[in-house]
């Protein structure tokens, strides 16, 4: 892993709040040859072009990626995304990488058995259980925010004995009015009720 | 409105989309909770880029999306990434894309000279760039350059940067233009650092932009819930096309922070239809469904401009198949049917008119 021809070279983007950056000593400490990160979009074609890396590792809500996605297209020495996708890899390490929120890019034709250390060194350092609970909070609140929808369009029908589509335009209406959103006005409007 | 059968199977949706004018549909859907009427709550992810629009697609980390036309057929055909079977439920918008060059071309471009002229005065090859590899702007700008005498591939040099970063790379001369959707022009203009040249609806008067994207498996396994999706977004859709002061409310949900976060002056004269070029077309999300039905012969025109610039180079007698398995007429007919929208008389195909001349289906 140390003699020089075979080593990867390793370009990490740090454009995000997720410090990729972290993971070069750890990387550099298994044998991996890493470049001057990369910090900006705007950057990478020129870097990706010098420096001729094997894997990229990249934050997977950078918004470098697309710019990666045109140099693998255009450009035959240029990474491809196809660690995560390609046709042997399981779809639980897919999914395992992408809430991680790490995507890897390499050059075609790398043996795969060399590059599990490095997603393995970068999904051990992001792990997902953070995602996963702020995932299942937010689908909590939107049934919570459709009930209380569902709650002052009650309040409106038996109030003002309207059909319940009339009662749902008036909410909406409202909204666009004073620029709230419709689960906004719901809101307010089932408070007052309680008065 | 849902029988149990009918109703859908998936409650709850996340649907991606990218920080654009044309989210408008996806926008109006959630803010005014139109998917609650066809038994969804939707939840609106915003993504940094169209790579993780596909790839949290694929891995089912968003159920749908906000997506070009193009990156669906570019995932479909496997090109420069990841293949998957893709499905096009909709068309959600045409239109409202342009071209922004460096004021210093703009100038030399409105006072007579060519684009290839214009560019010829760099001295070296323009630096231009778009969206997505596949992506509809790729194509736009590909097709607009060679309508003017230029190879988009051996004359210019093409790079894909972030549509919020275009406007500071022309300011700092990284760049001499681009091709991207809006309010990112407006926002270049705004700065003085680039000038609108070509809308466009100028190279393809009334081009499919946008579309609902899923996996072709998601539409499999949930077709009540695609069709309610459907629904949905016609009815934010029509909204949209039924009202100029919808669309101004529309230009202030969008200008929100977490949507695109810049100023609703910035969004809402593009977006109510401003373009002043006599000869551009407005954004347009609906017209009577004629937007939104997801026609065939545009999904092949895709295809066929991948083969024109070396990105694919299947067999063209295959194209017909592989649009007819994306894109979801039959699933769209139903669902329109079920909103009282019609279909549109040339739904099999429509016939379009090029800048250079050309005529599509050839």
């Amino acid at each position: 892993m140390t003699s020089s021809p075979t080593r990867l070279r390793v370009l990490l983007v740090t454009d995000t709040a997720k410090p990729i950056g972290e993971l070069r000593d750890a990387l550099a400490r298994l044998g991996y040859e890493m470049l001057t990160e990369v910090a900006t979009p705007g950057a990478l074609p020129r870097i990706v072009d010098e420096q001729r890396p094997d894997v990229v590792i990249i934050d997977t809500d950078s918004p470098s990626r697309d710019t990666l996605e045109q140099l693998a297209v255009m450009n035959e020495h240029a990474p491809r995304p196809v660690l995560m996708f390609s046709n042997d890899t399981d779809q639980q390490r897919i999914r395992d990488a992408v809430r991680a929120g790490v995507s890897a890019y390499l050059v075609e034709g790398l043996d795969a058995a060399r590059l599990a250390p490095i997603l393995e060194v970068a999904l051990a350092r992001f792990s997902h259980e953070a995602q996963l609970r702020k995932r299942l909070a937010h689908a909590e609140t939107e049934l919570a925010n459709r009930k209380l929808i569902d709650q002052a369009k009650r309040l409106l029908m038996e109030r003002r004995g309207l059909p319940e589509q009339d009662a749902y335009a008036l909410l909406r209406r409202h909204a666009m009015d004073h620029g709230m959103k419709i689960v906004e006005v719901a809101r307010q409007l089932v408070r007052l009720a309680d008065l | 409105m849902n029988t149990p059968a009918s109703a859908p199977e998936l409650p709850h949706l996340r649907l991606g989309f990218v920080a654009l004018t044309d989210a408008a549909p996806l926008v109006v859907a959630k803010t005014l909770e139109f998917g609650h009427r066809h038994g969804l709550t939707l939840e609106l992810c915003r993504q940094p880029s169209w790579a993780g629009i596909r790839d949290k697609l694929l891995c089912g980390e968003i159920d749908a999306a906000h997506a070009l036309y193009g990156l669906v057929y570019g995932v479909q055909l496997g090109i420069g990434g990841p293949h998957a079977d893709m499905a096009v439920p909709m068309v959600l918008n045409r239109n409202g894309q342009a071209i922004t060059l460096s004021p210093r071309l703009a100038d030399r471009i409105a006072s007579g000279d060519s684009v290839k002229e214009a560019f010829a005065s760099l001295n070296r090859p323009p630096v231009l760039a778009q969206t997505f590899p596949t992506g509809t702007h790729a194509m736009w700008l590909y097709y607009w350059l060679a309508a003017n005498g230029l190879d988009p591939l051996a004359d210019v040099k093409s790079i894909v940067l972030p549509p919020p970063d275009m406007a500071a790379a022309l300011a700092a001369g990284e760049l001499d233009g681009f091709c991207a959707g809006e309010p990112w022009h407006a926002v270049a203009e705004s700065l003085g650092v680039g000038r609108l040249v070509a809308y466009t609806s100028e190279i393809w008067p009334d081009h499919p932009e946008k579309v609902l994207a899923c996996r072709r498996d998601f539409v499999t396994r949930y077709p009540n819930t695609t069709r309610a999706l459907v629904r949905t977004l016609l009815e934010a859709c029509r909204w949209l096309d039924e009202d100029p002061r919808h669309r101004a409310s529309a230009a202030k949900w969008l200008a929100a922070a977490d949507v695109i976060g810049v100023a609703p002056d910035l969004i809402a004269p593009r977006l109510l239809g401003d373009t002043g070029h006599a000869h551009a077309r407005p954004i347009a999300f609906f017209e009577h469904g004629d937007v939104n039905y997801p026609r065939e012969s545009d999904g092949r025109w895709f295809i066929a401009q991948y083969r024109r610039w070396g990105l694919y180079s299947g067999d063209a007698r295959d194209d017909a198949t592989i649009a007819a398995a994306v894109n979801q007429t039959a699933l769209y007919r139903d669902a329109a049917m079920a909103v009282g929208v019609d279909i549109p008389a040339d739904a099999d195909v429509r016939v379009a008119r090029f800048c250079d001349g050309a005529v599509w289906p050839d």
